[in-house]
């Protein structure tokens, strides 16, 4: 372990975290020589083999209750009566961060201005940070055309990534309640005030709204993507709701109180994945999440492999660095119960689950080759459970979301999918582990999809 | 507290403190997890009791295959087994085991269908055609085996079943889910999107669940089509027969939301909801509880609420029956007030000056009744105006050095749509800014400055009326020609307002005095009857569209206090006079005296808003909203505005507090 950077793990409590975990690995592998040496070669990868075979139905498990629970209850939770929204209605500040997004800055801007909330309780911030395309422009010219947008330009190197630029947003105001979206979203008129309709209570702390994606039609990946949030919004986010009343933060389409955000600190720069980390900040803080399935905005997906790539190993690498920053506070922590340590423990592991995929495929592989004994076989029939439990909250997701029965085959396409999702995991937990730097990494956007309803101002508006 | 009363509290709270009831997330994921388990037993049991069925059954089928293919070298099913012979005659027994059979995933398939997927009947169907699927492509497997087994080796055949074997199960298993899964979805033309997430359904945007679709035109080719084959229309129409059909046709209309409802306007929709709830609060239930979920219209939920208590008498036939019947109990239980003060919001901001006057804060109320928000503008800090609009500032006086620099950057700042004046000194400062507030987008309706300025030069006016045959009292303005004018007199500024440095004369002697001890004095006849304000709103062509005449009843500091409207078509004619000798546009209020002959005399103009105008706006005349139009739509026409006569005011004190730091209210009581 050599150095270390200030992890915020709670409560605005800073907790030294290490830079790397080479030791862990070290540890691991003299650990497996030794189970080796001491045990056999057969003996010991059986252990593993079963141990692997009981996360995998400890995951199955938990996929399927998810989707037991979505499918009960979710379709009448998008039907239910909304009640109070329009006499509730505490300052907000919308941030966005923005970082060469000149595709679809005009559209995002125009559905913002759209959105429906009193005028003198909503300030709309947009960060551009340090944009090299005509992000910038385009954004003073929607500031000249209306003021009530408000544009910050950061400087080249400012730091911080997609933190950094909510941070010194997020220091321009002074609302109750912050709502974040991204530079490609596009939300409905009514999202505002569906998500912060929980904030009624005082033990919410934030609050995640569903994302759609609106680019299906652009590519077979995107159609895919598209069924996945289908599944990852309608059953597996609102079944950890349902069942543990802990459903995550998600980056964009959320709100968070401003006074618990500066409390913590702000959104933490050291990771790439703020999200995660303000979920378990919060949680360790005592404060709960809500997720709102009604609250609804539109975004891109990635069209390319390459892209889907990098957005999936930054996802892995900040969700599987949570797990090392958060793995003993939550243990530790008084707010949770066992069960809902439990569950978060599990959430935390989800980017750790493709890794332990990759390794079952790599014992089935050895027992092709005569090493390990025949109980490696049953691992196939457990290893089915673990698509099993993913594509039975996948239908699920097609059902409420009353998706045409062709997209049934598009299913198909999440097998590569798994693939990639084992090696991009596996990819980002050894980086992880090893310490390599990683930096933000900006999704790019296509923009086909974000034209504006209105026509946005003319450039010249900004000269 | 009664001895009784004590012990029953005491046992209750004493059983609550004892009962661990659980929350309603545990109680969920309770069920949950009982559902699951049940699931697993069930699989486990019927493993157990029909595993052996499932073999003899599976062999059977598979020898009926292989006798019917013709292959030899492989014997006839010998219980569960079969004897292959290989390339060289060796002998192998090939056995049936329980990991062999389909039961264990068609018991998977059943149990998700059963825990997962039963909301939707059609799951049923999707599984036993994913079942047939998952026998058919199992026997593919099984007759492979044996016929790799006949014509390559015994090792091909136990690696043909174990490994490729094990592949082709997870194939055969996954693609069995995926039938079930399609045919439980919906077809093209009842789902709400396609499979690139775009909206097909068409439904009205406030009704759909939200999220299910994005929302972009469908090109002819994309939009769904009716199946060539309609089987439920072909089954209702020739093979059921008429009264089970129409029964069923009954019992799915209470459970479908018509979404043409929501296409129509709120009268219709209204008229709509009353007929679907005449026939019967059961027959349309889902209809009017989408109606009560979803619709904003007051009229529409007031007919609604009314339809459902007039069927009070009615059976309830099902739970939404009661839902509705609760939400209208609740509906007709409201508040009356959240009705009355409900403004909905017009996303307009305008700004109004000196809103620390009577009339800026008559303007800015009547603003925010009708849904604007307001900025502020006044030169006091104190001006009350400043802590009842949305947003606020302070300017220099207009007659001040930075006044232009300070509107314009403020103007900039906020971006008003438009910018009501209420401070009639205060238009020759603004007209030459016209142009840079054009820039801004800031539109404003500003009186010909020649005008305005006959209006505020006393003398000037008494001129303009004179020429114009208007009835106005006698006036001088020089000490030659003061003693010439009939008393009593009033002695006033030339250029002043609200009352300040007035003077009333009777003695003669005292004339003098007061003409050189008011600045830039004038001396005029003082009238005697009764005295009037008209609140007048002139259009840019110089048609008077409102005139509001009010008695001021009981004045102070200028400022009616009491007041009553009242129609006199001689009043309007003369103040339409006064106003057109005056070359005025916008809003005005006239002053004046009706004596006891019926004579009226016209003594003032304001070429602005009055410190009156709540009761003009109170008698029915929006002059505030009809000049803002004006002032947004220049080219539109303005509508001429009718007022109630007899309508009373009485003023009453109203105060803000707030620090002497910020221009945040703290606090406000009336």
């Amino acid at each position: 372990m050599t150095g270390g950077v200030a992890s915020p793990a709670g409560g605005g409590r800073h907790r030294r975290v290490p830079e790397n975990f080479r030791r862990g690995l070290l540890t691991h592998a003299l650990l497996l020589t030794a189970a080796f040496a001491l045990f056999g070669v057969d003996r010991t990868l059986g252990w593993i083999a079963t141990v692997l075979n009981i996360v995998f139905l400890l995951f199955f498990f938990r996929h399927l209750a998810f989707a037991v629970s979505a499918a009960r209850w979710a379709e009448r939770d998008l039907d239910a009566p909304v009640i109070g929204i329009q006499t509730y209605t505490p300052s907000i500040a919308v941030l966005i961060a923005c970082k060469d997004e000149e595709l679809v800055v005009d559209g995002m801007v125009a559905a913002m201005l759209d959105l429906s909330y009193p005028p003198d309780r909503l300030t709309v911030v947009v960060v551009d940070d340090a944009s090299t395309d005509g992000t910038g422009a385009k954004l003073d010219a929607w500031h000249a055309a209306n003021p009530r947008l408000r544009v910050l330009h950061r400087e080249p190197g400012a730091g911080g990534g997609k933190s950094g630029a909510l941070n010194d947003a997020l220091a321009l105001v002074d609302a109750e309640i912050a709502v974040i979206f991204d530079a490609d979203h596009q939300p409905e008129s009514s999202v505002l005030r569906r998500l912060v309709r929980h904030f009624r209570d005082p033990r919410v702390g934030a609050v995640m709204g569903r994302c759609v994606v609106r680019n299906g039609v652009e590519s077979n990946l995107a159609s895919t993507i598209f069924i996945d949030y289908l599944s990852g919004y309608l059953v597996n986010e609102y079944g950890r709701q349902a069942l543990f009343e802990l459903p995550a933060y998600g980056g964009a389409n959320c709100a968070v109180r401003t006074d618990l955000i500066r409390g913590l600190g702000g959104w933490n720069p050291h990771t790439v994945t703020e999200d995660t980390d303000l979920t378990l900040r919060l949680l360790l803080d005592g404060y709960r999440v809500r997720y709102d399935s009604t609250a609804v905005d539109f975004e891109e997906a990635v069209l390319s492999n390459s892209r889907f790539w990098r957005q999936r190993y930054r996802w892995a690498r900040g969700h599987q660095k949570c797990l090392r920053d958060f793995w003993w506070p939550v243990l530790r922590t008084r707010h949770l119960s066992p069960m809902e340590k439990l569950e978060t423990i599990l959430f935390l592991w989800v980017y750790h689950v493709p890794v332990l995929c990759g390794l079952g495929l790599v014992l089935i592989g050895l027992r092709a080759f005569g090493i390990g004994g025949s109980s490696f076989i049953q691992m196939i029939a457990l290893s089915a459970l673990l698509f099993a439990g993913p594509f039975t909250e996948l239908a699920v997701g097609l059902v409420l979301g009353r998706v045409s029965r062709k997209a049934v085959w598009m299913l198909v396409g999440f097998i590569p999918a798994f693939g990639m999702s084992i090696l991009t995991a596996s990819k980002a937990y050894f980086d992880g582990m090893w310490g390599t730097t990683y930096t933000w990494s900006k999704t790019a956007r296509s923009g086909v999809t974000s034209a504006p309803a209105a026509p946005p101002p003319a450039m010249k508006a900004a000269a | 507290m009664t001895l009784v009363a004590r012990r029953l509290d005491h046992a209750l709270h004493d059983r609550a403190r004892r009962r661990l009831v659980p929350s309603g997330t545990a109680r969920r994921r309770q069920l949950v997890i009982v559902e699951m388990m049940l699931a697993v037993a069930g699989c486990i049991a019927g493993y157990t009791l029909f595993i052996d069925w499932a073999r003899h059954f599976e062999v059977r089928v598979c020898e009926q295959i292989i006798l019917a293919m013709g292959v030899d070298r492989i014997s006839a099913a010998l219980g569960d087994s079969f004897i292959v012979f290989g390339p060289g005659f060796e002998p192998v027994t090939a056995q049936m085991t329980g990991s062999c059979s389909i039961l264990s995933s068609v018991l998977a398939l059943a149990a998700l269908a059963v825990i997962v997927l039963r909301e939707r009947s059609q799951v049923l169907l999707g599984f036993v055609v994913a079942s047939v699927f998952v026998l058919a492509a199992n026997q593919v497997r099984l007759v492979l085996s044996l016929l790799a087994g006949r014509y390559f080796a015994v090792d091909a055949l136990v690696f043909f079943h174990d490994w490729i074997g094990a592949v082709i199960n997870f194939a055969y298993t996954l693609i069995g889910l995926l039938i079930m899964i399609g045919m439980t979805m919906y077809d093209a033309q009842r789902a709400e999107q396609d499979h690139t997430g775009r909206h097909t359904a068409d439904r009205p945007e406030a009704w759909a669940r939200p999220g299910l679709g994005h929302r972009v035109p469908l090109d002819d080719d994309d939009a769904p089509k009716a199946p060539k084959v309609q089987v439920a229309a072909f089954l209702h129409r020739k093979i059921l027969p008429r009264a089970l059909s129409v029964r069923l046709a009954r019992r799915r209309e209470r459970t479908r939301v018509d979404y043409r409802v929501g296409h129509e306007n709120a009268d219709r929709r209204a008229a709509i909801v009353r007929e679907l709830a005449a026939k019967g609060l059961g027959v349309h239930t889902a209809t009017l509880l989408a109606v009560a979920t979803h619709e904003t219209d007051i009229g529409v939920l007031d007919a609604l609420a009314d339809a459902v208590a007039a069927r009070q008498w009615e059976p309830v036939a099902n739970a939404d029956v009661v839902a509705l019947r609760l939400w209208a109990r609740a509906w007709l239980m409201r508040t009356p007030a959240v009705d009355v003060d409900f403004v909905p919001e017009s996303g307009r901001l305008i700004a109004v000056t000196g809103a620390g006057g009577p009339a800026g804060v008559a303007v800015i109320q009547a603003l925010q009744k009708a849904g604007d928000a307001v900025l502020a503008l006044d030169a006091n800090p104190d001006g009350v105006g400043l802590r009842l609009a949305t947003h606020s500032a302070v300017l220099p006086r207009a007659d001040q050095p930075g006044y232009a620099e300070s509107l314009l950057s403020i103007l900039a700042e906020h971006r008003p749509g438009a910018l009501v004046c209420t401070v009639a000194e205060e238009y020759h400062a603004l007209t030459p800014l016209v142009g840079h507030l054009d820039e801004l987008g800031v539109r404003t309706w500003l009186p010909d400055p020649a005008s305005a300025e006959t209006c505020l030069d006393k003398i000037a006016f008494a001129t303009a009326l004179h020429a114009a045959g208007v009835p106005h009292p006698a006036t001088a303005w020089t000490a030659d020609t003061a003693g010439l004018v009939p008393g009593p007199w009033v002695v006033k500024p030339a250029r002043g307002r609200g009352s300040r440095d007035v003077v009333l004369v009777d003695n003669p002697a005292d004339l003098p005095h007061a003409f050189f001890s008011v600045p830039g004095a004038i001396v005029q006849t003082r009238l005697a009857g009764q005295e009037f304000t008209a609140d007048a709103l002139v259009a840019r062509d110089g048609r008077m569209v409102a005139c509001v005449p009010r008695w001021r009843d009981e004045t102070r500091g200028g400022i009616s206090v009491r007041g009553t409207t009242f129609a006199s078509a001689t009043v309007t004619e003369v103040v339409a006079a006064t106003l057109r000798a005056v070359g005025h546009s916008g809003p005005a209020n006239v002053q004046g005296f009706v004596d006891f002959t019926g004579a009226v005399t016209i003594v003032e103009v304001n070429p602005r808003f009055s410190g009156g105008l709540p009761l003009t706006l109170a008698a029915g005349a929006d002059v505030v909203s009809a000049y803002v139009a004006g002032i947004l739509d220049p080219a539109a026409e303005m509508p001429g505005l009718e007022f109630q006569p007899g309508v009373r005011m009485a003023r009453y004190f109203s105060e803000v507090f707030y620090t002497s730091s910020s221009l945040e209210m703290v606090g406000a009581a009336r």
